[in-house]
């Protein structure tokens, strides 16, 4: 099992004009950390208009920042919105090779649709058809890449014969993944050959189930790239302290501040009846599930709130679920110090990391 | 922490439905026909929103006009504006205005549930491209609407948002939690087109709508139930929330 880091950027009120830019400070020190005690990845989300819960809308500059502090942990996009008013697939072509280039070949491509009114509206996108673009982007991703020349005449976006400048450093190309919220999208990513990026919390039992038909899908799959992402990760929060009781508090107070925050937002099911969004998406979901009655022990099922022997615990659960990585939300609008983050991570790094393979001890 | 609603209670306390108690009994309201509009608005509607409650991102309204057939008054329609909102992580509808189309169910609906009900006219008509509404109080349309363009949706694509009503009840001003169930029959759902609102007959001086967010309309079994939950005007939900039943 891998560990990474995942970052919302999330700016509590109120705001000065320093405040966004410690937020981004303490990322860049706990990622520079995360890299020395070995995690693999660290995820960045790109949100827009997400007052307070995410002021992260260019998650390229954050990774770059990341790449550039750090030897070997892998930046990913958490995702890259693959609806052509938020992003025009060429550009995205362009950006995930510099930061390829930049960062020596470290680069996970996660992509996604966007769940949010608030986003969609913002960018005036059509609720119905983002699922749509979403499948022409990431089928075009790997042939703008990997082609000399490409030229591309599609329902959402067309280009003349051209050369896409510059190449991915990976080769063939960057991990691709999908965002996965919504029951049935990692049967997409599986169809397509792609890795789940799974972003919601808890819940053993429907895990394990949705896993087990992912890796049975992804068996038959078309892969959209030059190779399949048969990887399958999830998200978590993290805060590992060796008073138990004082981790549990403190991680359920994060989760709390998230879970609150999240629900101010407007998701488009909220407001737009729509085919394309059959269920809560994302933010609702993670209300329910961070802090809800489903979280039924006392950190929440599955939860990293806790002492190393809880931590360990939660993980080992995933672990036999069939999860490959697990990507820790360590912080939520700064309500944990900065140097709490800090020894969590370091005490993580110390006591959990040894007891699974391939972490580094 | 999120932005709180900014609403002077004194300046609205004098005018608040009273309620006789919290012990309202349900009301099924059997083959109600619902339409529903969401509408982005400029800002400025915190003013409008009890300090318990979050307003929701972007600030948005919901216009719902309903038939109900069939209730323990009669036949009778109901139009309300309802400020969106967030009651700690929950959506809700915090309602600023409200017609009925019979004096009795207006004096009902304010008694009961502690809507800020007014007797006015209703029409809510469906035709092949649109279903329409309107809305008319002392001789003035206050409110004129429709879904445009409808196509026909799952019932399951629908989602209806609790509503909250602002009463005096046992002596003080609470929240009231009304949180009705849905059977849905049939559901449209279409473009959102409002061509009149007056928003000073709402309760609703402050607000302006900006960008239409969408439309629907259904058939459906549904109720007034029981009261479940108050919460204090004035605190937090989190801390402000008390279980009636």
């Amino acid at each position: 099992m891998k560990f990474g880091l995942f970052y919302e950027l999330s700016v509590p009120r109120p705001w000065t004009r320093e405040s966004e830019r410690t937020v981004y400070d303490n990322a860049l020190e706990q990622v520079k950390l995360a890299d020395e005690l070995g995690f693999d990845q660290v995820w960045a989300v790109e949100h827009h208009f997400l007052e307070e819960y995410s002021h992260c809308p260019a998650p390229e500059l954050f990774l770059t920042a990341c790449a550039m502090v750090t030897k070997k942990i892998r930046v990913g996009f958490g995702i890259v919105v693959c609806v052509p008013e938020f992003n025009h697939p060429i550009k995205i072509a362009e950006r995930t090779a510099v930061l390829d280039i930049l960062s020596g070949g470290r680069v996970d491509v996660g992509t996604g649709r966007s769940a949010t009114w608030t986003e969609l509206a913002g960018f005036n996108a059509k609720p119905d058809i983002t699922k749509k673009s979403w499948d022409e982007f990431v089928r075009c991703l790997p042939r703008m890449w990997t082609s000399e020349k490409f030229e591309f005449e599609g329902e959402f976006w067309s280009m003349p014969r051209r050369t896409i400048l510059p190449k991915v450093y990976q080769r063939p190309h960057p991990p691709m993944w999908v965002a996965v919220t919504s029951p049935g999208t990692e049967l997409d990513a599986a169809d397509r050959g792609l890795g789940s990026l799974g972003l919601t919390f808890g819940q053993f039992a429907e895990q394990e189930k949705r896993i087990a038909e992912y890796r049975r899908r992804i068996q038959l799959c078309e892969p959209v790239g030059e190779f399949v992402n048969d990887q399958v990760s999830t998200v978590n929060f993290l805060y590992c302290h060796e008073d138990d009781a004082a981790a549990l508090k403190t991680g359920r107070q994060m989760a709390n501040h998230f879970n609150y925050l999240a629900a101010q937002l407007m998701s488009v099911r909220e407001t737009y009846p729509s085919k394309s969004y059959p269920s809560l998406g994302l933010l609702p979901q993670l209300r329910r599930q961070a802090t809800g009655p489903e979280a039924s022990e006392q950190a929440g099922e599955g939860l990293c709130l806790g002492g190393p022997e809880r931590v360990t615990r939660a993980l080992k659960r995933w672990e036999a679920c069939g999860v490959d990585r697990v990507n820790f939300l360590i912080n939520t609008a700064e309500s944990i110090p900065q140097a709490d983050v800090l020894a969590s991570l370091r005490l993580f790094g110390k006591e959990v990391m040894p007891a699974f393979n391939g972490s580094k001890a | 922490m999120p932005l709180f609603g900014e609403l002077e209670l004194a300046t609205i306390a004098r005018d608040l439905p009273k309620m006789r108690d919290l012990d309202t009994e349900a009301w099924e309201l059997p083959k109600a026909e619902i339409l529903q509009l969401a509408c982005e608005i400029a800002d400025g509607s915190r003013a409008l929103l009890p300090r318990a409650l979050h307003p929701a991102i972007p600030e948005y309204v919901t216009f719902v006009v309903s038939r109900y057939p069939e209730s323990p008054v009669g036949s009778f329609d109901l139009a309300q504006v309802r400020l969106m909102a967030r009651a700690g992580v929950h959506p809700r509808g915090y309602v600023l205005g409200a017609v009925a189309s019979t004096a009795g169910a207006a004096a009902e609906l304010s008694e009961l549930w502690g809507y800020p009900a007014v007797p006015g006219e209703i029409a809510l008509r469906q035709y092949h491209d649109r279903v329409a509404a309107s809305v008319r109080r002392e001789g003035q349309t206050i409110l004129e609407l429709a879904l445009v363009d409808p196509e026909i949706v799952s019932g399951g694509d629908l989602q209806y948002i609790h509503g909250v009503t602002l009463a005096r009840v046992d002596g003080a001003v609470q929240l009231i939690q009304v949180d009705p169930h849905y059977t849905l029959h049939k559901a449209v759902r279409g473009r959102a087109h409002v061509s009149r609102f007056e928003p000073a007959a709402w309760n609703a001086a402050t607000i302006r709508l900006t960008t239409p967010i969408s439309a629907s309309a259904s058939t459906s079994d549904t109720d007034l139930p029981r009261i479940r939950f108050v919460m204090d005007p004035e605190t937090p939900v989190v801390r402000g929330t008390r279980k009636v039943r």
